[in-house]
């Protein structure tokens, strides 16, 4: 597995490295440094803090010394061309690439103050609280109802089984109840609620999407990562999914992976540019990034000229 | 007559014409003949008898050179353009090689048999009757490829039968050994069944207008006459048992009021109202009429024992195997091993049984000794099909489960278990099929006498007992030595002994044991296949 046991030096940028691998390799001599870019300036506090992440899957080093604060509260997109790293880092939020073996993780990353890179972390917690939404849906085969109570029954804060039935202290109320709001907050409810004894895998691809926002909200996350949670769902079911993003903003923190800039532009506070390589460029508020970039590089991304 | 005057392909078929309805009657035929040959082929129709008024064989051939000439037709008429055809240039390799095969063998046959030629000759005559037929079907343009050799091999045959060149009473003597000789009881369903495949096969050609659409007709008919004759030797097998087996089962029926043996159902003495004495009773010189209760009852607990010892430890083992264990050597070690005890040899598990189990439980033959040994055999495959299962759930499973946060074996529990649980029943259900037929095994590990009494039925249930000292709960009745079906079946076949003149008759004994060792593995065959049906419905659609 990868665990790693070093919070490096805890300095807020990593550029006093000296002995960090070279990143810049191509035509970038004439932009200034990108630590100035990514350095990016917020009222309030910082939920999650990246210092120098590297991410090497083999010997294929797919992130490079990443750093940025993820704030409290608001919209983080991460956009960038296929293959540059967004999901890979979105994983490290919380931990899901210690399951992918070929994966070493170098860096540090801190979820309100406390190293998620060390030795003791419970990655139960760490999940619970870290929550995630993946690229493609992925209900489980049950029904509605027990895969938004599913969550909360493992974790032992819901009790239907066949004993507490029994002994009549069942929870079958406050979990339906939890299903409701979690299905309510996802914008699913008025679609399902007649029928959450049927089988999640027959619903629409956009309705199962939501259904795993449902799902993930009902172990009451800090943090919501959201990989391209949109990318397969038609204008109105975005839509719904971008208004129930800003909704969410307002009580949980989200990072969201996008390949739409229009969509990054209207729900994000800010954005995060990864470029080919593994390298984030530019980290900002969303405004400046989409008008005024600092890098050339994100411009002609942004402005389509390639990526 | 499609009488369409455009060249170009057609988008739309016109409607059914009388050459459409032509062919489809021939596809018809074929099908008529192939379920003609198959019953010919278990005795179901005599040869010697007759048909709708017709002697058998006479009605196959003219069926088959009706059905030869029409093919025939076809193929000439779209060759002359009468009949409206999409043909390519050439029927292709495979229609080729599937012409030339019956060609190669009628032209081999006549030459060195009916000519007398010598074997030498009839393979060079063979050969190039073959290449005559290959040549024929792949040369000329498709339409006429694909009917003209099928077609003249319909009507050579038909007409071999009508002629009575081939009778009922024909057959021809092989002189490898003494007795060896194809009978023309054999002979002709066969050759039925062939040119009926190979009839529909090219009136399906033709039916569908040659050509891409054609060839797809043809292989349609063909699937489809395969699948049908699965389901119809399926169906035949059991018949055949079944037929065989009911009037041993049914001896001594009776029905009514007190008839049936005493049980005890919730310590009241109940008589049943019906009496089957071949599945209620043992074997014993007083009874009015045998039977094999001992049997079913140890066929029975010797394949839940099995199960019961099998599925547990091979789905722990195969949850280790995907979900814990690190891919790599050990892994292949086991998989390979798990692989080749399942090939393993029954009997070998039988001397395993023998040797080492039997010293340790009681010194002697037992019913636990060869629900274990059964056990073990089964064990293997519950072990790769579980791990099959397993590895098809999809790995977005766990991810989905892990990233809120759930524990590895919570997952594998309510998540991973649960989907992979209708491949492990279908597992179960094949293991079980085989178990509950072995016989090795059971002869070594387990039987006791051939026919036992009834009072020797084994009571596992109420075997029960509890003692002062460890191990505290006891079940001599686990230790005793019984029987089982197919191992009685066996006996009765090789031994025949035993039964003397207690069983009026041995032969509707044989047959009702065969009858009732398959109902009780089609029992547990349902068993496994509804539990299998309600894992499955609860995955997909609630
Ligand atoms: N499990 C893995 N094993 C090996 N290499 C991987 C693995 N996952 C990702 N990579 C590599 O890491 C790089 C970044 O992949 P990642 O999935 O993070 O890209 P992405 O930005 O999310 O792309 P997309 O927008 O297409 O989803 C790619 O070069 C990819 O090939
Ligand atoms: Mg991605």
């Amino acid at each position: 597995m990868s665990e790693n046991q070093n919070p490096q030096t805890q300095t807020s940028t990593a550029t006093t490295d000296t002995d960090q691998p070279l990143t810049t390799t191509t035509g970038e001599t004439d932009e200034r440094t990108r630590d100035e870019w990514t350095d990016y300036e917020f009222r309030g506090e910082a939920k999650m803090t990246v210092d120098d992440l590297d991410v090497y899957y083999g010997d294929d080093h797919a992130l490079k010394g990443v750093s940025m604060e993820i704030p409290e509260r608001s919209v983080t997109a991460l956009i960038g061309p296929s293959g540059c790293g967004k999901s890979t880092y979105l994983r490290c939020l919380n931990r899901m690439n210690d399951r992918i073996k070929s994966a070493t993780i170098d860096g540090s990353v801190r979820f309100d103050g406390q190293e998620i890179y060390q030795d003791g972390v419970n990655l139960v917690e760490l999940r619970k609280r870290v929550g995630m939404v993946f690229q493609s849906p992925n209900p489980f085969p049950k029904s509605i109802r027990e895969n938004i109570a599913y969550g909360p029954k493992k974790h032992g804060d819901l009790d239907t089984g066949l004993l507490a039935r029994l002994l009549n202290r069942s929870d079958a109320e406050e979990r339906d109840r939890l299903v409701e709001r979690c299905l309510r907050d996802a914008a699913l409810w008025d679609e399902v609620s007649d029928r959450l004894d049927d089988n999640a895998l027959g619903l629409s691809g956009g309705q199962q999407q939501r259904l795993c926002i449902a799902r993930c909200l009902s172990v009451d996350p800090e943090i919501i990562l959201m990989d391209e949670p949109a990318s397969a769902l038609d204008p109105i079911a975005t839509a719904k999914i971008e208004d129930l993003i800003e909704d969410l903003a307002e009580e949980y923190t989200v990072v969201i992976v996008t390949h739409n800039m229009q969509q990054a532009a209207r729900i994000s506070d800010q954005t995060a540019v990864f470029l080919t390589g593994g390298e984030l460029v530019e980290y900002g508020d969303t405004d400046q990034v989409f008008e005024d970039p600092h890098s050339e590089r994100v411009e002609d991304y942004i402005t389509g000229k390639f990526g | 007559m499609a009488g369409a005057s455009e060249t170009d392909a057609k988008l739309v078929e016109s409607e059914t014409t009388e050459t459409d309805a032509v062919a489809g009657v021939a596809v018809g035929l074929s099908a008529v003949l192939f379920a003609l040959a198959v019953t010919a082929l278990f005795e179901r129709v005599s040869l010697t008898g007759s048909l709708f008024g017709v002697g058998t064989v006479t009605l196959l051939g003219g069926l088959l050179t009706a059905l030869g000439v029409a093919v025939i037709a076809f193929g000439a008429g779209s060759r002359l353009g009468y009949v409206e055809t999409d043909p390519d240039p050439s029927a292709g390799l495979v229609a080729g090689f599937g012409a030339a095969v019956p060609w190669v063998l009628i032209g081999g046959s006549v030459a060195s048999q009916t000519l007398g030629l010598g074997t030498g000759v009839g393979v060079v005559a063979g050969v190039a009757v073959g290449a005559v037929a290959f040549a024929l079907t792949v040369l000329p343009r498709e339409d006429v490829g694909s009917t003209l050799p099928l077609g003249a091999l319909l009507v050579l045959t038909g007409l071999v039968f009508l002629t009575g060149v081939i009778d009922p009473a024909w057959a021809w003597e092989l002189d490898w050994e003494q007795q060896a000789a194809i009978t023309a009881e054999f002979l002709i369903p066969a050759a039925t069944l062939f040119a009926a495949l190979y009839g529909g096969w090219a009136s399906a050609k033709a039916y569908g207008g040659f050509g891409a659409r054609g060839r797809h007709m043809g292989a349609y008919v063909l699937v489809y006459l395969n699948a049908l004759s699965i389901v119809a030797f399926l169906c035949i097998l059991v018949a055949y048992v079944v037929v065989q087996g009911v009037p041993g089962l049914l001896t001594g029926v009776d029905v009514g009021l007190g008839t049936g043996p005493e049980t005890t159902i919730l310590g009241v003495s109940v008589a049943l109202p019906v009496s089957v004495p071949f599945v209620m009773n043992g074997v014993a010189l007083l009874n009015d009429f045998q039977g094999v209760l001992p049997a079913i009852v140890g066929t029975f607990w010797l394949v839940i024992g099995a199960v019961l010892l099998a599925v547990p430890l091979g789905v722990g083992a195969a949850v280790f195997l995907t979900e814990y264990a690190e891919r790599g050597r050990f892994t292949q070690v086991v998989e390979v091993a798990t692989n080749g005890l399942w090939s393993t040899p029954s009997i070998v598990f039988g001397l395993f049984g023998f040797a080492f189990l039997i010293p340790r439980f009681g010194n002697g033959k037992s019913l636990l000794s060869g629900m274990i040994t059964l056990g073990f055999m089964l064990l293997p495959l519950v072990v790769i099909t579980s791990r099959e299962a397993m590895l098809s759930v999809p790995d977005e499973y766990r991810d989905a489960s892990a990233a809120l946060g759930v524990s590895k074996w919570q997952t594998i529990r309510s998540v991973v278990l649960p989907a992979a649980l209708p491949g492990v029943v279908t597992g179960v259900i094949l293991g079980v099929g085989r178990i509950a037929g072995e016989t090795a095994p059971i002869l070594l590990t387990m039987a006791g006498g051939t026919f036992l009494p009834g009072s020797q039925t084994v009571d596992v249930i109420g075997g029960f007992q509890f003692t002062a000292t460890p191990p505290f709960v006891a079940n001599p009745a686990l230790l005793e030595a019984t029987s089982a079906l197919p191992y009685q079946l066996f006996a009765l076949i090789t031994a025949g002994v035993g039964l003397g003149s207690n069983v009026g008759d041995p032969d509707a004994f044989r047959w009702a044991t065969a009858l009732i060792l398959l109902m009780v593995v089609l029992s547990f065959y349902a068993i496994g296949i509804a539990t299998r049906y309600y894992f499955r419905r609860r995955l997909k659609h609630t």
